[in-house]
């Protein structure tokens, strides 16, 4: 025991560096290995692409100096105690400025307390739950809406579109983000006066659901509301194929807003509707470094060899772009000061139109709506960047 | 009249004292260190799990894996006892008692499976007592995972607090392996590792031995995760039913030395100072360094650093 | 519940358990043979699924196709893991053995994160079409999988009892020093074995990507199911892994309805508990090795 002592502490102080200030330094926890992996890469390639434009433009402009970016990066391997840990490892021994936050909402909260702790400003570019964000935190900003923003346009538009649509099925992962969606679309139903005929959960890692869907498909739903990731929701629509299911509306989240998505089942992803945070279709003119939402496209086509961006790599790229707005306004890199920076900020970006709520939630981005309509994702919801008419049936 | 250095309770007495010492002087020690209590606090978690697991897995030379499935039951336990508005102590009671309970007779019936038979019964404890904690939402909070009340408070003493508690526990656990290992326990355990049949017959009941040696660590393991959860303050069944709960106490154990009463302390410091090593210098493959890592040592040096220790003075 | 959803999730029980079968398979020969427990296998099950993937993006050739070339190839990776690693601690404690395997299945696995980037892939239908049968709706590709599964493992089988490499094998398994004895090589059986059970492992995972999506996090999935089926049908018993598999396909189906999804790996878990303790042999099977 006296020996852990003594190595722990001879282990430390070689590590530690020297406060730089020449220089801005963000930390990001992000699951690179482990079951969260995929997420994890696609935020590490939203942050880079931030840097990568910071480093052309020549820096973040603070206090009228043009100061370098340095992303340190830290692999939490998908569990979470170990992104707490990074999250202080960052703080405290590589002196970081600021925090991108590990991903997904439970991550989120438990690394906020570590932000707070230290008054360090904590942006979370994949958190929605509510519950992240009423823990009277004053340091952890986010930029996804609640889950509530989904479900709700989704269910006015099916209602206002079909008001035959009766019957609905809903059918979730057993993990946060999916139970958090089902529940909220619970309670759009409810409101609705649409019964909910099959409502299951299926565990983490489940690989057939044939058995599920036969039972679901004996209830006869008009509406089958499926949430989870994209390698469930991909197995889910392709068995739903081989049984033959043909509800008339079929809404995923959060898979079909990934080009994977369709790419992994070409034609049956026809029609299938869902809601994302952002969407590379939506039209957005910012004061960022991005400038819009087209542009942001451009560059991270040209970036990625002709891939196009989806809402968790565009977040991630919104996290460094706001962070950089709210420097630019407090002009220093004190972390209370840029705290009060990012809780006054109310800026156009190409991630939309930006401004934190008390909480420190984005109370300003309207989640579009949108379809797969001939291989491609529709908006149909907000009407100022509506793209095409809701379609039902499925193939 | 017995001498001072054979009697058998100078080692455990002098663990515990050794182990309060370091639980109130560490956080001394390191001050606003906060990143060193915390991997302070990592590794005293890692020697206690390591040392109940050397009880079943070491002395008895049953590889147990259910180690995850008590710390998940300890964390879960404290939780749900203290949003009910139970005062602590009577929480972390309850996490060990629990997981005891379920112990007793889990472990009755699969310790007469042997080898690789045992080691995946024990493993699906974990993957049981997961889907139950994960499908039973109304207690539980299922996959949206439980917060523990009072989880707000003063981090660095919430810091404090859970380094003192690992620490102490990890010491007890310490003390009672060494009484076990000198016992009569100890010395039934043993001679069921090296041939049950043979042990049977000279009279050591052993599904008896087998069996409380089970429960023993599982109550440790229960106790460290209340710890944690304590620590945490936010937990889900991911988190604290995972796999890793069960595999690197093993290893710890394995490079320290299976079944020797100081092997699991020496073998989680060298595996804390490698898997930080490895995390803090390679961003995406420190898993896989870490796997080869364990290969090279389980190929190099199969009975642990204590044991070749030994060895060489020996010859 | 009407007879037609029995029926349903009887077909696809079975369906499922066809390919269970050709998932336990390899792992049942390599825990039989060499008392192994090879955490490695449900890497190499992916591994054979992206060579699958790879083989239908590259070259447009199907999964049953290549399978032909991917089972001998990592089959080949699997000998040379064996013959040099853990040959060299193959009389340890069965704790050592299952630490090193779980070692380079960390290894592997991390491997394929950082090579195929951890992204979902999916092979595209191969034939897309369902064959129906009054109420019940069978993918004919999943039909084709399953067959596959069974029939490459009772291929396996024959093979061990007619041919003389076989029979040395299924000596060692069943008595290792008389076999040495009567001048079978076991190092060099060993290493067959192991290359033959990652080579039914990366068949198995041709199969699997022509059904499922492909990512390097279905591995430890794999060697759960693996684990089930192969307790369930005896250990080392090749025939036993196809009834461990199809019994495993059914319950979960069943399980899924009459319990709920969310405990599907709940239910095998507790049989596979049950068996043990109830009858260790395998439903069919004399008894394993402690």
């Amino acid at each position: 025991m006296l020996l852990g002592g003594l190595s722990a502490t001879a282990l430390a102080p070689g590590f530690a560096f020297g406060q730089a200030t020449n220089e801005i330094r963000i930390g990001a926890p992000l699951p690179l290995t482990g079951p969260l992996a995929p997420e994890g890469r696609k935020q590490k390639r939203g942050y880079d692409l931030w840097a990568a434009q910071v480093t052309k433009d020549g820096g973040v402009d603070v206090g009228g100096r043009k100061l370098p970016v340095r992303i340190i990066y830290s692999d939490y391997q998908s569990a979470t105690p170990r992104g707490v840990q990074a999250c202080e490892f960052l703080v405290n021994q590589e002196k970081a400025h600021f925090l991108f936050s590990p991903f997904g909402s439970g991550a989120a909260k438990a690394g906020s307390a570590i932000a707070e702790r230290y008054k360090i400003p904590m942006i979370a570019p994949t958190a929605s739950s509510v519950e992240v964000y009423d823990q009277g935190f004053k340091y952890l900003f986010g930029t996804f809406t609640p889950n509530s923003t989904l479900t709700e346009p989704l269910a006015k538009l099916v209602t206002e579109k079909a008001p035959d649509v009766k019957k609905v099925a809903i059918f979730s992962r057993n993990d946060l983000l999916p139970l958090s969606l089902a529940n909220e679309m619970r309670k759009s139903s409810a409101a609705r006066n649409l019964s909910v005929v099959y409502d299951e959960k299926f565990a983490i890692g489940t690989l057939d659901f044939a058995a599920a869907l036969t039972q679901m498909r004996a209830a006869a739903p008009d509406w089958v509301f499926v949430g989870g990731y994209i390698n469930d929701l991909v197995q889910v629509r392709s068995q739903m194929r081989d049984l033959g299911m043909k509800p008339k509306v079929l809404t995923m989240i959060a898979g079909p807003a990934y080009e994977e998505y369709i790419q992994a089942l070409k034609g049956a992803a026809e029609n299938v509707s869902s809601a994302a945070w952002w969407h590379p279709s939506v039209r957005y003119e910012g004061e960022d470094l991005f400038r819009s939402t087209a542009n942001y496209v451009e560059v991270f086509k040209a970036a990625y060899n002709g891939d196009t961006p989806d809402y968790a790599e565009a977040s991630a790229s919104s996290a460094g772009a706001i962070l950089q707005l709210a420097l630019k306004k407090a002009g220093t890199l004190e972390g209370p000061a840029v705290r009060d920076a990012l809780a006054s900020l109310n800026v156009r970006t190409f991630w939309g139109p930006v401004h934190f709520g008390a909480t420190g939630q984005i109370d300003s981005l309207t989640p579009p709506v949108f379809q797969i309509q001939e291989g491609k994702a529709v908006v149909l919801v907000p009407d100022e960047i509506k793209r095409g008419e809701f379609r039902f049936g499925i193939a | 009249m017995k001498t001072l250095s054979s009697s058998p309770w100078i080692g455990p007495v002098l663990a515990l004292a050794g182990g309060a010492i370091l639980a109130f002087g560490l956080p001394v020690l390191v001050g606003d260190q906060a990143y060193l209590l915390r991997l302070a606090t990592q590794l005293a978690l890692l020697v206690t799990l390591a040392i109940a697991w050397n009880l079943v897995g070491g002395f008895t030379g049953y590889p147990s894996f259910a180690t995850a499935a008590f710390f998940g039951l300890g964390a879960y336990a404290i939780a749900v006892a203290q949003q009910a508005g139970w005062p602590a102590w009577s929480g972390f009671l309850l996490a060990a008692v629990l997981s005891a309970l379920l112990a007793a007779p889990f472990g009755f019936a699969i310790l007469r499976l042997r080898g690789h038979y045992f080691a995946i019964a024990s493993l699906m404890l974990v993957t049981i007592l997961k889907e139950v904690t994960t499908g039973w939402s109304d207690l539980t909070g299922g996959g949206m995972g439980i917060n523990l009340p009072g989880a707000g408070g003063n981090p660095t003493a919430i810091a404090t607090v859970a380094l003192e508690t690992m620490v102490i526990l990890a010491a007890a656990a310490l003390a009672l392996s060494m009484i076990v290992a000198k016992g009569r326990l100890g010395f039934g355990l043993a001679c069921i590792r090296m041939n049950e049949t043979a042990a049977m017959g000279a009279g050591i009941d052993a599904p008896r031995l087998k069996t409380i040696a089970f429960t023993l660590s599982a109550a440790i393991c229960g106790l460290a995760g209340a710890t944690y959860a304590r620590w945490i303050g936010y937990i889900d069944p991911s988190d604290v039913y995972d796999v890793m709960w069960s595999v690197r106490p093993i290893i710890a154990a394995l490079i320290g030395g299976v079944g020797t009463v100081f092997g699991p302390v020496v073998g989680s410091i060298v595996y804390i100072a490698f898997e930080e090593l490895m995390w803090r210098n390679l961003l995406t493959f420190g898993t896989g360094a870490l796997g080869v890592l364990i290969a090279l040592l389980v190929l190099l040096l199969p009975a642990g650093i204590i044991p070749g220790i030994l060895r060489r003075r020996a010859s | 519940m009407s007879a037609s959803l029995l029926a349903q999730v009887l077909a696809n029980g079975l369906l499922l358990g066809g390919l269970y079968a050709a998932v336990a398979a390899g792992f049942s020969l390599v825990w039989g043979v060499l008392n192994v427990v090879n955490m490695l296998h449900g890497s190499a099950i992916v591994l054979g699924s992206y060579a699958a993937w790879f083989a239908s993006a590259r070259f447009g050739v199907n999964p049953f196709l290549s399978a032909i070339v991917v089972g001998p190839a990592i089959g080949l990776l699997g000998w040379a893991v064996q013959r040099f690693v853990i040959q060299r601690v193959i009389t340890a404690p069965v704790l050592i053995t299952l630490v090193l395997t779980f070692a380079l299945d960390l290894i592997l696995n991390n491997g394929m994160i950082n090579a195929f980037s951890a992204d979902y892939r999916k092979v595209p239908p191969v034939t897309g079409a369902i064959l129906t049968f009054g109420p019940i709706g069978l993918p004919l590709d999943r039909v084709l999988a399953a067959v596959a599964g069974v029939v490459v493992t009772l291929a396996v089988h024959a093979y061990l009892n007619n041919s003389r490499l076989g029979r040395a094998i299924v000596a060692v398994r069943m008595d290792r020093e008389t076999s040495m004895l009567m001048g079978v090589k076991v190092e060099h059986i060993y290493a067959v074995t192991f290359g033959l059970g990652l080579a039914l492992a990366g068949i198995a995972g041709c199969l699997m990507a022509v059904v499922f999506p492909i990512s390097p996090l279905n591995s430890s999935g794999y060697l759960g199911i693996a684990f089930v089926a192969c307790v369930l049908g005896g250990l080392g018993s090749i025939v036993g892994a196809i009834v461990g598999g199809i019994v495993l396909g059914v319950v979960e189906s069943f399980g899924a309805i009459f319990v709920g999804p969310e405990y599907s790996v709940t239910v095998a878990a507790v049989l596979l508990i049950a068996m043990l303790l109830l009858r260790p042999q395998g439903l069919l099977g004399r008894a394993g090795y402690e």
